[in-house]
């Protein structure tokens, strides 16, 4: 009698196990579905406007006072 | 008894209002760096913070607050050194490209393309630069 019912106890033990086996093999495909989702692609394309012509001397001339800018807003920049 | 109250509960508004304003103004100071930090956004060239990718709203609110203030920031030295803003700008982004994006974090030239910063290396800078 006593093996008998160790077994059974093994036996939904295992059962268990493998139910929450699957509940594990499931978590990743309703992870890796819900981040499926958030990959759309951006609604529209972001601009960068740089197309004006930049001057080495205009920007040597300025870079001293660009530090100090930035030196005193650090939460800005 | 009701005046000692009142007293207690002022000091406690009082002590409040200054704790909120210390961590709203803390929050402020590295507003920028956290940004970068997040990885969804990044530096451009013209010298503003811009989106990586699609960001929620609460991160696009607050990029547009930070480019507001800085486009802010750009014209008023333009003003001052009669320069175009745009100079101003992109003096800047040369600038933040060299000191301010870590490694691993997002960076944009003028080619719009958006790059990462590769670990050390210093990001090549465009010609302009100096």
């Amino acid at each position: 009698m006593k093996p008998a019912m160790l077994t059974r106890l093994r036996a939904s033990a295992t059962q268990g196990a493998m139910r929450r086996a699957n509940f594990l093999l499931a978590a990743p495909l309703i992870l890796s579905s819900a981040g499926c989702v958030q990959l759309s692609a951006p609604e529209k394309p972001i601009e960068i406007n740089l197309n004006i012509n930049i001057r080495q001397e205009v920007v040597v001339r300025l870079q001293q006072d660009v530090r100090d800018l930035i030196k005193e807003n650090p939460g800005v920049f | 008894m009701s005046r000692r109250l009142k007293l207690i509960l002022a000091a406690g508004i009082g002590l409040a209002a200054v704790l909120g304003t210390t961590t709203a103004y803390a929050m402020m100071q590295d507003a920028s760096a956290e940004l970068r930090a997040s990885g969804q956004v990044g530096e451009q060239a013209d010298g503003y913070l811009g989106l990586v990718g699609s960001a929620p709203a609460a991160i696009r609110a607050q990029v547009d607050a930070v480019n507001i203030k800085r486009r802010a920031y750009y014209t008023d030295l333009a003003a001052k050194r009669a320069a175009k803003i745009e100079e101003v700008a992109a003096t800047t982004a040369c600038e933040l490209f060299r000191t301010k994006v870590a490694p691993g974090q997002y960076y944009r030239l003028p080619d719009g393309v958006w790059r990462q910063r590769d670990g050390n290396t210093p990001i090549p800078l465009p010609s302009y630069c100096g």
